[in-house]
């Protein structure tokens, strides 16, 4: 069975590791990323479906991280990620074209759900074309 | 993960087997599929924002305790959706709303601005007196601190001279030290089952906030407060500190005991323990409670009390109840010599009073036990054990008149904060009696209290049943009341006994009103339970005969505690239920979600033939849901000027029921290699279609039926009969009836003049997949009708273990993660209603017809539906 293919953006080393791994474990395509640099050079090697993303990451932050890949590879969908609840984030993260803005912590289950309508989300635009 | 990406690919394939076809044909296949699907997820998002809309609205008008990170964490939800829905509708659209977003984007930063105002009203101070503190700022100084300022000042009591470190000091400290991010990493994520991991995340973090410096404007200001309370007091140079946390509640909960105290901390500690308490926030329990219990980590802010530390002679705890069994009338006081700390703990013997509630002054028990030694404060720092001389040992720690004394204040502050209190008090050497905390008493937590051979009161009644479980202990008398529709909700009287067979947490909203409660099925774990016992509302469940036995009207006594239910009221035992206050209503946090609620809440747009039925005219989130709502039915089934894939995708079904239906097939719900403009129901494959056309087609209609042949785009069975319905109003839409179907899928929305109705299952592998819905949209017709026909829906649903929630003219309906035979049976209901309540408009003129068409759907319905299943 096709795996869908996430790239996971935090830089806190547990957290990402842990979360990497019970994706993993539930059949996710997962590549792990400690920065917003990282990702967006892993964005340019390498076919992903989904981006999950935490809002607030020193250097390039989530949302420049977002705005980055969806230049680069505009059919990737991305869910942010955000310890803080913020209708202002939440709202530029939409706008930029997030598929969702999820509030931590977030069951895994629940990540599951919104990580496959992203990724029929993607699947649909592509049918499109 | 769930054979998803499997599922929907094969929901989207290229069907290559069907080469026959035309690619045209497929093409618009696939475009009817992306729209459809992005209609389903305006649909669910659509009702997800209602719910939240919904809870938000009966939060503020019901009496649970929230925080602002509730209003927040509720509107940043609402705004992210509103995205998904505006998007999915312009997808459906080929972006023919641009303007939506601008009009979201005028509403959205006027809530934003309402929640920021509120962070700043919170308060800037980093310390506060404890004389200028009420109830009203537990935001500010936390519940514990918040009550004690409540017992100062509104009650007048006497408590320890002294100050908090607020809120605003613990974001302070945590900002100077950019601690919060480093923090959030770290606790997300964490499991409650992962010990291991769970000690050292909490070690860590400890460690973490012990070692960050303290923002000196902080320190000053503590030093600075510390000082004054110094010149004030006049006596004694140390402190006791305690933790007051904030957003500790918010739910049924006690968080008893999770975080640090510090007793007799003398200046040169003060910045020091206080950096305890705050990292007592992550200590093991604290966090694997919150993490067990659903607490977001960022909610719980620790404010700190320092108070005079108190010379205590003698010291204790007292419940202004019996939190083990409400039946016993009494005031429960636990007395030590020295500080009251370990009768908190449990560490020594103690004494124990219980006294009348009634009358204080009767003492129903009393047990002197044999002290050896007490808590008293260090000469330097901290606490120290001293030995208790023998003439000392075996007294009782409080005389006759102090326990009065203490019992008489413990009934002042349960009737004060209008809840049973657990209190902590003590006696200074000279007599006096300091109260030095007072919060809720949690009546759940059931510790055996070693009373329960007090018996006040014998009840000589006719029992009516026994058994069942105390979800919440207690007893009340009242008229008993059935519910077992949201109708019978309306009309519940205040002061009844409320009888339901099942506990659905939608009858909680009548526990502001029920004195009681008896169900015959459920157990405690339930939610409405909790909430029974957060509204210490006796409450027996799992009676199993409960409706049986109990009709309405009759008097009744229910002894939860006791499980037992008698005939009558059984005056010598029954509690004197506490007033019930809420404390919230009034404060900050409550105008701050009335007034977001002022740009989410209200419906402007109801009729979708008026002319400010446009992006303008939306002016809350309300309008632009109802907007979207309207206009993605307009463009998926309404089509104007591209009257193109419906019309090559769709098939009619060739069948003898008078109305047209057309069934567009997504994948397996038909035969394969069907051809053709027509369809028959033997080439049917979709297992919930089917089950649905038995409910559609069980009972014949017997309304008139203006069978129509002309053609697709004609105005099909019905819309000549709403017209007369309401005259003077065109319907803007022709009547149809679409099928949408895969193998296990199928969803179907017929619209009849001004309403429209979708009924969508899903019956998968997988129990926790399935799900049945039921969306009503009454239109905007005639208010009193819609709303009679909406009630009638309701009120069958609901018999039909249906989850069902009425928001503006929006009827929503569900029913998930249950066997597919139970969903079976349920979906033929919803068939036979989209079929027979059509009509029903015309015939509801007054609300006792509703009860009579009721009767007549239900006995219909009966004939065909299987309820045992």
């Amino acid at each position: 069975m096709e795996e869908i293919r996430m790239l996971l953006v935090d830089d806190e080393d547990d957290f990402r590791t842990t979360l990497a791994n019970r994706l993993k474990l539930r059949k996710i395509d997962i590549m792990d990323a400690g920065s917003g640099n990282e990702a967006i050079e892993l964005i340019r090697q390498k076919p992903f479906d989904v981006a999950v993303i935490d809002v607030k990451m020193p250097g390039i932050d989530g949302i420049e991280t977002l705005k980055q890949i969806k230049q680069i590879k505009p059919a990737i969908e991305i869910i942010m990620l955000t310890g803080h609840a913020s209708i202002e984030s939440g709202m530029e993260a939409m706008k930029l074209g997030a598929y969702d803005y999820v509030m931590k912590p977030c069951d895994i289950d629940e990540l599951l759900v919104k990580t496959g309508e992203a990724y029929q989300h993607k699947l649909l635009k592509e049918k499109e074309k | 993960m769930f054979g998803l990406k499997r599922f929907f690919k094969k929901l989207l394939k290229d069907d290559t087997k069907k080469v026959e076809q035309k690619v045209t044909v497929e093409a618009l296949r696939n475009t009817f599929t992306n729209r459809y699907l992005n209609f389903k997820t305006l649909l669910s998002t659509n009702n997800k924002v209602l719910e939240l809309i919904t809870d938000m609205e009966e939060t503020f008008s019901g009496s649970r305790t929230f925080g602002m990170s509730f209003i927040r964490a509720n509107c940043t939800a609402i705004s992210v959706n509103m995205y998904k829905i505006i998007s999915c509708l312009n997808e459906i659209a080929d972006n023919k709303y641009k303007e939506l977003p601008l009009i979201l984007e005028g509403i959205l930063p006027k809530i934003d601005r309402e929640l920021q105002q509120k962070k700043l009203e919170t308060g800037s101070e980093l310390v506060l007196p404890l004389e200028s503190i009420d109830k009203t700022m537990a935001d500010h100084v936390g519940a514990k601190m918040a009550n004690l300022g409540e017992v100062k000042n509104a009650v007048g009591l006497s408590v320890p001279e002294g100050f908090v470190i607020t809120s605003a000091a613990h974001e302070r400290f945590m900002k100077y030290g950019n601690l919060q991010d480093e923090i959030n990493r770290r606790i997300q994520f964490l499991e409650p089952a992962d010990i291991a991991r769970l000690h050292e995340t909490s070690f860590y973090i400890q460690n973490l906030i012990a070692a960050a410096p303290c923002p000196p404007e902080l320190e000053d200001a503590i030093l600075n407060a510390y000082n004054d309370l110094m010149e004030k007091a006049g006596h004694g140079f140390h402190v006791s500190m305690r933790s007051s946390a904030l957003g500790e509640d918010t739910r049924d909960a006690s968080f008893a005991g999770q975080y640090r105290s510090v007793l007799n901390v003398s200046r040169e500690n003060l910045i020091l323990s206080y950096k305890e308490i705050l990292a007592s926030k992550y200590s093991v329990p604290a966090v694997s409670y919150r993490l067990n219990k659903g607490f977001r980590d960022e909610d719980i802010i620790m404010c700190v009390g320092c108070m005079t530390m108190v010379d205590a002679k003698a010291g204790g705890v007292m419940y202004s109840a019996d939190p083990g069994n409400i039946r016993h009338e009494c005031i429960i006081i636990n007395a030590v010599w020295g500080l009251g700390k370990s009768v908190v703990d449990g560490s020594m013997a103690q004494d124990l009073f219980v006294l009348s509630k009634k009358n204080p002054k009767i003492i129903l028990k009393k047990e002197i036990s044999a002290k050896k030694q007490q808590l008293v404060s260090g000469a330097l720092e901290g606490t120290r054990l001293a030995n208790i001389t023998e003439e000392q040992a075996s007294k009782s720690a409080i005389t006759y008149e102090q326990a009065v004394l203490l019992g008489e204040l413990a009934l002042c502050l349960e009737k004060h904060f209008g809840a049973p209190q657990d209190i902590e008090w003590a006696f200074e050497p000279d007599g006096s009696v300091l109260i030095l905390q007072s919060r809720p008493l949690m009546v759940s937590d059931k510790k055996p209290t070693g009373i329960n051979d007090i018996s006040e009161s014998k009840v000589d009644l006719p029992v009516i049943l026994t058994g069942g479980v105390t979800a919440s202990p207690g007893a009340a008398s009242g008229p008993a009341f059935v519910v077992e529709t949201t109708v019978d909700m309306l009309q519940f009287p205040p002061g009844a006994v409320l009888v339901a067979r099942n506990p659905l947490p939608k009858w909680a909203a009548l526990l502001n009103s029920a004195v009681a409660v008896i169900t015959d099925k459920g157990g405690v774990t339930g939610h409405m339970a909790a909430v029974a016992r957060e509204f210490k509302v006796p409450a027996l469940l799992g009676t199993s005969t409960a409706t049986e036995h109990i009709r309405n009207g009759d008097l009744v006594t229910v002894d939860a505690t006791g499980c037992a239910v008698y005939a009558g009221k059984a005056e010598s035992f029954l509690e004197k239920e506490a007033e019930k206050t809420s404390l919230m209503k009034g404060s900050p946090v409550h105008n701050t979600l009335g007034n977001v609620l002022k740009y989410i809440a209200p419906l402007n747009l109801a009729d979708p033939d008026a002319s400010d039925f446009t992006p303008e005219g939306c002016r809350t989130i309300h309008d632009i849901i109802r907007f979207a709502h309207e206009m993605s039915l307009h463009e998926l089934f309404g089509f104007k000027k591209d009257a193109s894939s419906l019309e090559h995708l769709a098939r009619r079904l060739v069948i003898n029921v008078p109305m047209q239906w057309w069934v567009v097939d997504l994948g397996g719900g038909c035969r394969e290699g069907m051809q053709g403009d027509t369809i028959g129901l033997e080439d049917i494959t979709s297992v919930p279609m089917l089950i649905l056309w038995e409910g559609i087609t069980a009972v014949p209609w017997k309304g008139p039926p203006p069978i129509d042949t002309k053609g697709f785009f004609s105005v099909m069975y019905g819309a000549t009969m709403d017209r007369n319905l309401v005259p003077g109003i065109r319907s803007r839409y022709a009547d149809r009836n679409y099928l949408v179907i895969s193998e296990n899928f199928c969803h179907l929305s017929s619209r009849f003049g001004f309403h429209f109705s979708t009924v969508e299952a899903f019956f998968g592998e997988k129990v926790a997949e399935n799900y049945i819905c039921f969306n009503f949209n009454g239109g905007a017709a005639d208010d009193v009708r819609r709303a009679r026909r909406t009630e009638l829906i309701k009120l069958i649903l609901e018999k039909f273990d249906f989850w069902v929630q009425i928001k503006g003219d929006t009827l929503f309906a569900r029913l998930e993660r249950q066997e597919v035979p139970f969903l079976k049976e349920r979906l033929k209901v919803l068939g036979h209603l989209v079929m027979h309540t059509r009509q029903l408009d015309m015939v509801l003129s007054n609300s006792e017809r509703v009860n009579k068409y009721v009767e007549k759907i239900l006995k219909e319905v009966s004939s065909f539906v299987d309820v045992s299943q």
